[in-house]
């Protein structure tokens, strides 16, 4: 049965731009690709270890300014930025992460809020960076490797290449035996570390691996927007998006943040092409409804509340 | 000696919860720590856990100084714990709670499952292994830390209050459990407040009053020493004899 | 010393008193209860609206809307403690940040809403005047919110550790069971706990709306000060949050004046990433 839901999502994910054609939809599909994997990078530490991190655009930032910095500063393709924004944003991650992991979540979360803010800051006063007007990609395609190209369609197929990439990482961490640890750590860190589980290493080590892949998808989002300023690169909108989109699905299951991308992208572009730039004060509201309603009253998200009915009947 | 501790004290603030405390703990025997509430018995035993650094003192474990190592230390070195009140993780299934256990002997997720699954059926537990933790009641999720902390293959087993909040039959069940345990070779350290349940099960016991050991030995010579009595039985003699009165009055 | 410096420092020192005072909020919550209200920053922003509001509709000073701000406070403090609080404490870890991480989106976007972003401040005389000092010049604004502040920082300490509610409340996050057998009643406790923080909460904003512009977001930065003021002084202790907000103030006043306004939050930003790797104790807590 399981096996039947994935291999007609898989299918439909594969036709679903080439039936729905058109560049808004087109657009949309790539975007919600994009939003999926960056909350599924934030579900290896968020979900799967219970710390909640609620500055993750700063890595994120890191992708999108290694990318746009590649190209601003040494004239290379975006992509090439890529290793530079993981390893800065893996660096940053241990910054944090080293000293609170050690201690009770709070911690951390308050590290992740003051990080977010120093680092928001500094982009918005570095010149290398664009200070607050931002850093433009290459404006025309000088070779294949800018990856620029004006239909959506190939970022939507290169979006789903990563995404099933990360995914599958995913699945198979939690079968090994760093997810059955994760998942320990955030039951009962004490019972956890009773059992012989060095507590603060793999805290640290999925920080690592979600700041990284985080990192992949600001790179990506550069890639395909081909701009980047503090707003959209470090703003704290999009660290909310990562952890509504994985708590409303299910944070700490491995599909759960891309069915909380699949509701909440396409209603806020439908909403922002109705609403017109009005929509975003909203937008916040509604989020931090959604965030505390799910808070008191499902905190395993859209999926465990199927799983609940699937039991029930 | 299997577990040596000498002048063990632990202090919060400035308050003495154990002092000075000796015990030696014989390999492939069940050692219970009783006393009073708040004798200090439940301190000195995560202690030994290393669930607390001891103020001042050595424990040493298989002739190692343990004092001061981390829980995962002690569980790497081969000492398993329970808690009182059970720390199981309620989100996972009862398996794979008893899996997080068997990771640290096998790193390779099949050969865990293969231990937790010896685990489970040894424990009784293979039935629900399916089941969330979550649903099983207080006599089951503390029958699943046993499980879990024997996952993690120990020479010795820490049990606190293993028996506490248990009806009659899950006493004698859990008994049952803790003895054969004990019988395949793993040593048992157990902190119990209900006297008579430990005095039928340990075969040396400790018995701890305002930080300090008052008595050790048998548990025909610990319930005959008069020290023990005072400390202990005669404060329930003496609440029983006033329940009588408070009964017949 | 120069008289400029000297102004710099008590400056911060009187704003330092007032960060004191909300961080208390903050520090109490934490240390009874284990939850960290990721709002509280917006309870001071929605304390500075209803000052300015109170201003702006029926008149009066300080002495009107400061009390009536306390007031709406604790109400929303105790709103939030059975609404949302009490349904996630005994929840997983993710349920409670979310919680109180969710309720301070909601807040803070209704606020941009209902008030837009519109900066407002209160009148510049509101209390007036201005005195010299040995040469230094002193707004009494500041000095008014900066004393009160003090006072009431102060005033809760004592009335955490010398009254009979104060020992009851640390009954209660001492050991919950425990408590209850001594005839207290947790939630009340833990009810109370909230309207205080969040009433001492409302002092502080209708003290700082008196000399600071009033704006939806204005909490963000609050926020991530009381943090590190709760941080620095060690969580639950509010003596720890007083002299950690004192210090905090004049780390922002002497940095605002040395290296420039937009970098005087990265130093206390910095500063507490710092405290966290060498000391995440706080100077006078213990973990």
């Amino acid at each position: 049965m399981a096996r039947f839901v994935l291999a007609v999502a898989i299918a439909i994910a594969l036709v679903f731009p080439l039936v729905f054609s058109g560049a808004f939809y087109e657009r949309v599909a790539a975007l919600t690709l994009l939003y999926a994997i960056a909350a599924s990078a934030w579900n290896l530490i968020g979900g799967y270890a219970g710390q909640v991190s609620v500055g993750h655009v700063v890595f994120f930032g890191c992708g999108a300014y290694g990318a746009a910095v590649a190209y601003s500063e040494w004239g290379l393709p975006p992509i090439a930025g890529l290793p530079l924004g993981v390893g800065a944003a893996v660096l940053l991650a241990a910054l944090v992460g080293v000293p609170t992991l050690r201690l009770s979540g709070h911690y951390f979360t308050m590290a992740t809020v003051a990080l977010a803010e120093l680092i928001r800051i500094l982009v918005g006063n570095v010149p290398v960076l664009g200070a607050a007007v931002g850093l433009m990609g290459p404006a025309v395609p000088r070779s294949v490797w800018d990856l620029s190209f004006t239909s959506s369609l190939p970022y939507y197929y290169l979006f789903l290449a990563v995404l099933a990439g990360l995914l599958l990482f995913t699945w198979w961490m939690e079968r090994s035996r760093m997810g059955f640890y994760l998942r320990a750590i955030k039951g009962s860190e004490r019972a956890a570390r009773s059992l012989g589980i060095p507590v603060g290493r793999y805290k640290l080590y999925a920080l690592m691996l979600s700041a990284g892949f985080t990192a992949v998808a600001g790179a990506l989002y550069l890639v395909m927007v081909g701009f980047v300023d503090p707003d959209s690169g470090v703003g704290i909108l999009l660290s909310v998006k990562m952890l509504i989109m994985a708590a409303l699905g299910g944070a700490g299951t491995l599909f759960g943040p891309l069915i909380g991308a699949l509701i909440l992208v396409p209603l806020e572009e439908i909403s922002n092409s109705l609403l017109g730039g009005q929509g975003s004060g909203v937008t916040f509201v509604v989020y931090g409804g959604i965030i505390l309603l799910i808070a008191v009253f499902q905190p395993g998200g859209i999926l465990a509340m199927v799983a609940g009915w699937w039991r029930k009947s | 000696m299997l577990i040596e501790a000498r002048g063990v004290t632990m202090r919060f603030g400035g308050f003495t919860a154990v002092d000075a405390v000796d015990l030696d703990v014989a390999e492939g025997r069940i050692t219970g720590l009783i006393g009073p509430n708040g004798a200090g018995k439940s301190t000195f035993f995560n202690c030994l856990a290393g669930d607390y650094r001891p103020s001042a003192g050595s424990i040493r474990f298989a002739g190692r100084e343990i004092a001061g190592l981390t829980p995962e230390s002690h569980a790497r070195l081969g000492m398993a714990r329970t808690y009182q009140v059970p720390h199981t993780f309620t989100d996972m299934s009862v398996g794979d709670n008893v899996m997080v256990g068997a990771f640290l002997r096998h790193r390779r997720t099949a050969d865990a499952r293969r231990a937790a699954d010896a685990v489970l059926e040894r424990t009784g537990l293979a039935g629900q292994a399916r089941h969330r933790a979550s649903s099983l009641g207080t006599a089951g999720r503390k029958r699943l830390e046993i499980a879990r902390a024997l996952a993690t293959e120990p020479k010795v087993l820490l049990l606190d209050e293993a028996l506490a909040g248990l009806t009659a039959t899950e006493i004698q069940a859990a008994i049952t459990l803790v003895r054969d345990i004990h019988r395949s070779g793993i040593t048992i350290v157990i902190v119990e407040h209900i006297m008579e349940v430990i005095l039928s099960l340990a075969d040396r016991v400790t018995v701890f009053h305002h930080g300090r050991i008052i008595s050790q030995g048998t548990p025909g010579e610990v319930t005959g020493d008069p020290k023990v009595v005072e400390a202990y039985l005669g404060r329930s003699l003496e609440r029983q004899r006033q329940r009588a009165a408070e009964a017949s009055g | 010393m120069s008289p400029i410096l000297l102004q710099v420092i008590v400056g911060g020192l009187l704003l330092g008193a007032v960060y004191a005072l909300f961080s208390s909020g903050l520090t109490l919550i934490w240390g009874m209860m284990n939850v960290v209200n990721f709002a509280h920053g917006d309870f001071v922003m929605l304390a500075m609206y209803v000052a300015f509001w109170t201003w702006a509709i029926i008149g009066g000073g300080p002495l009107l809307f400061t009390p009536l701000a306390a007031f709406a406070l604790a109400v929303l403090g105790v709103v939030v403690y059975f609404g949302v609080v009490k349904p996630v404490m005994g929840g997983p870890m993710l349920a409670q940040m979310l919680g109180t991480f969710g309720l301070a989106l909601f807040l803070r976007y209704s606020a941009f809403w209902a008030f837009t972003a519109n900066f407002r401040t209160l009148p510049e005389d509101m209390i007036p005047g201005s005195f010299v000092v040995g040469g230094v010049r002193f707004e009494a604004a500041k000095v008014v919110a900066g004393i009160v502040a003090l006072l009431l920082t102060i005033g809760l300490h004592l009335l955490l550790t010398k009254t009979r509610l104060g020992s009851r409340m640390l009954a209660v996050s001492e050991d919950r069971q425990a408590a209850m057998l001594m005839g207290i009643r947790p939630d009340r406790m833990q009810a109370i706990a909230w309207a205080l923080a969040a009433g001492a909460t409302g002092v502080a904003g209708a003290l700082i709306a008196t000399f600071f512009y009033v704006s939806p977001t204005v909490g963000e930065t609050l926020a991530v000060i009381a943090f590190v003021v709760v941080s620095l002084g060690g969580f639950g202790s509010v003596p720890g949050a007083l002299v950690a907000g004192l210090l905090i103030g004049v780390i922002e006043s002497l940095s605002a004046f040395w290296i420039g306004a937009v970098y005087k939050d990265v130093l206390v930003y910095a500063l507490f990433l710092v405290v966290l790797w060498v000391r995440p104790q706080g100077l006078f807590g213990k973990l």
